[in-house]
């Protein structure tokens, strides 16, 4: 809403309320009013709230037991690729999350169009598994899951991490599919279907097509849980040069717990990949629409 | 192509209303072998339920009525396992950490989100990139931050008990304490938390009408009158749905706590997730360590369904 727009909005607001308040008098629009001090409140919390971060970047910077380097100093990153195996974990941690986000939203997005569109018990009970499944605790599933694939060769394998991850995104991931499909009018299919188009040809070229933003931010959603998975990664992958990056820091730490400077490089390796993908494709992510999705069927 | 594009372009401007001479019906017909396609389209997902969400939930109730390990599934023992876990003290004990951190963790994470969600509602200088700056904790990874939170509060010498020692409170040592380390795990997940919370109260808050502010206020509402009688009622519904989702995330949250505190010092971080994990992965004992997250998961299914009917009902008024 434009400035003079809510301002016309308020005064005629006023005027309905009490008629023998002056026309001519502006009132300052609702959300200018004490922006100051908002500001400050929100400048402190957000003060407090980044410290953790800040100090994992700033030791990052600092110069190890006896290294000549004074000040801040990148060194700790180039001790890293050379005492760890960290350019293991990082290739491992990129493949995993990238092969999870392809799987579940190319399963999710047909799936959450059935949810979406289709009304009937079967498809509702279905919504409920899903609900159920969700709420399950990630341990329970990991035992069955590790004496499976134990017989398959899936532990201490990225593709055995990869299942449980794609398994473990799928409700939330059609879920949020679903609710950005229900804002796309069904009438934009009829008039595909009209000319001519089968379900799969109007799916695949206007409802997708449309659902860019629910996409992305399904596919953020699926970064965000497979790249920073610490229980079925620690479960599943046994030996050094098969861990991802949660495993390997979590393991470097056990060994090298007063080493913070090499400790927090790789903390900063592990933590830049999220925060610059948010930070770049922050106003696609709803989290709203979970909850749409989960209250409305 | 273009026949396409021209009837969404016909569609968004409200369904051939006059005009083209062609009538659109109103109601939806699919397209002969539509059913089929749904079908298929379902498919692979209900494949990857069945195989990693399914089979494991029923093997692990097999798994929770007999007494075996890692690798057998051992013999018949009936509701022992249960019966064992129940008259377990250290059960209890998780239960009760668990019942803590869920409620500090849902309720806590809720009011600091749905503040700054307020907070950031009107303009604020340089509000975008507070709400870029304050989603960094749910952002970064746990076991980033779990590091990170060793650092600033494990040691005698690190930040924060060195800053509490210039109070004149010497030697706080906040994760070796049970108490200080409870309250340091809860305030952990608060911090994880809040950026989600603040992210569901912004969407809902973005369908409340300012105007209505500021009719209350020249009817004489105070700021606190017009959040419980406007903000409270047109939030309620992703007020429920965020406590669920919160309540789920706390009970089942495993790294939080793990990766901070390893359930110490003594158990007292202990919560049952934390507990089924050490009874089946340290103790190798399947049957009690599964029984534990059954109880669990019956529990906050319990409570996910009343909440859930708390939504229905919101959805009718």
């Amino acid at each position: 809403m434009t400035d003079t727009s809510m301002r016309t909005g308020l005064q005629q607001g006023v005027s309905a309320q009490s008629p023998t308040a002056a026309p001519t008098r502006r009132r300052r629009p609702l959300d200018e009013r004490g922006k100051w001090w908002r500001f400050v409140v929100v400048l402190i919390v957000t003060i407090i709230a980044i410290v953790p971060i800040v100090s994992v970047l700033y030791l990052s910077l600092q110069p190890g037991l006896g290294s000549s380097a004074t000040g801040l100093t990148l060194e700790n990153f180039g001790l890293v690729f050379s005492q760890t195996q960290i350019s293991y974990w990082l290739e491992n941690s990129l493949l995993v999350t990238l092969v999870t986000v392809v799987i579940s939203v190319a399963v999710a997005a047909p799936a959450g169009y059935v949810l979406s569109r289709v009304r009937s018990r079967l498809v509702s009970s279905y919504s409920l598994v899903l609900f159920v499944v969700q709420s399950l605790p990630v341990v329970t599933a990991v035992i069955p899951l590790f004496i499976l694939f134990s017989g398959l060769g899936l532990v201490d394998n990225l593709g055995g991490v990869i299942i449980v991850y794609v398994g473990s995104t799928l409700s939330v991931a059609t879920w949020m599919l679903a609710a950005y499909y229900d804002s796309i009018p069904i009438s934009l299919e009829e008039a595909a279907w009209m000319d001519g188009l089968s379900v799969f040809g109007s799916f695949l070229r206007v409802v997708l097509r449309n659902s860019l933003p629910g996409i992305l931010s399904t596919a953020i959603f699926s970064f965000l849980l497979s790249w920073n998975d610490y229980l079925v990664a620690v479960v599943f992958l046994r030996s050094d040069v098969n861990y991802t990056l949660p495993v390997g820091l979590e393991t470097f730490f056990q060994q090298n717990a007063t080493n913070w400077g090499l400790v927090m490089a790789v903390a900063v390796i592990m933590m830049l990949p999220p925060v610059i993908l948010f930070a770049a494709l922050n106003k696609y992510f709803s989290v709203g629409g979970i909850g749409g999705a989960l209250a409305g069927r | 192509m273009s026949a396409v594009s021209e009837g969404i372009e016909r569609a968004r401007r409200g369904v051939g209303a006059g005009g083209s001479g062609r009538t659109t019906p109103r109601r939806r017909r699919r397209p002969t072998g539509g059913g089929l396609t749904l079908l298929l389209f379902a498919l692979p997902s209900l494949i990857l339920l069945l195989l990693i969400n399914l089979y494991p939930l029923v093997y692990a109730a097999m798994q929770s009525v007999r007494s075996g390990n890692l690798i057998n599934l051992g013999p018949f023992v009936g509701l022992a396992n249960y019966r064992n876990v129940l008259t377990d003290p250290d059960f209890w004990h998780s239960a009760l950490f668990t019942l803590i951190f869920t409620v500090t963790g849902v309720f806590g994470s809720w009011a600091v989100g749905l503040a700054l969600a307020m907070l950031l509602r009107g303009k604020v200088p340089a509000g975008g990139v507070f709400k870029v700056l304050l989603l960094l904790p749910w952002v970064v990874p746990v076991v980033v931050s779990a590091t990170s939170w060793n650092w600033l509060v494990a040691t005698p010498q690190s930040p924060l008990p060195e800053f509490f020692s210039l109070l004149g409170f010497d030697n706080v040592l906040f994760l070796s304490d049970p108490t200080l380390a409870k309250i340091v795990v809860c305030v952990f997940k608060v911090w994880i938390s809040f950026p989600f919370m603040m992210m569901m109260m912004s969407s809902a808050l973005t369908a409340v009408d300012v105007n209505v502010y500021e009719a209350a206020k020249v009817d004489g509402a105070t700021g606190w009158q017009s959040f419980r009688s406007i903000t409270m009622p047109l939030i309620s519904r992703s007020t429920y749905i965020s406590w669920i989702l919160m309540t789920i995330f706390c009970v089942n949250d495993f790294p939080t706590i793990y990766l901070l505190t390893g359930g110490g010092p003594t158990n007292a971080t202990t919560s049952l997730v934390v507990l089924a994990y050490r009874t089946v992965f340290q103790d190798f004992q399947t049957g009690p360590g599964v029984a534990i997250a059954f109880l669990m998961t019956a529990v906050l299914v319990i409570v996910s369904v009343v909440l859930y009917r708390q939504i229905a009902k919101v959805n009718i008024e």
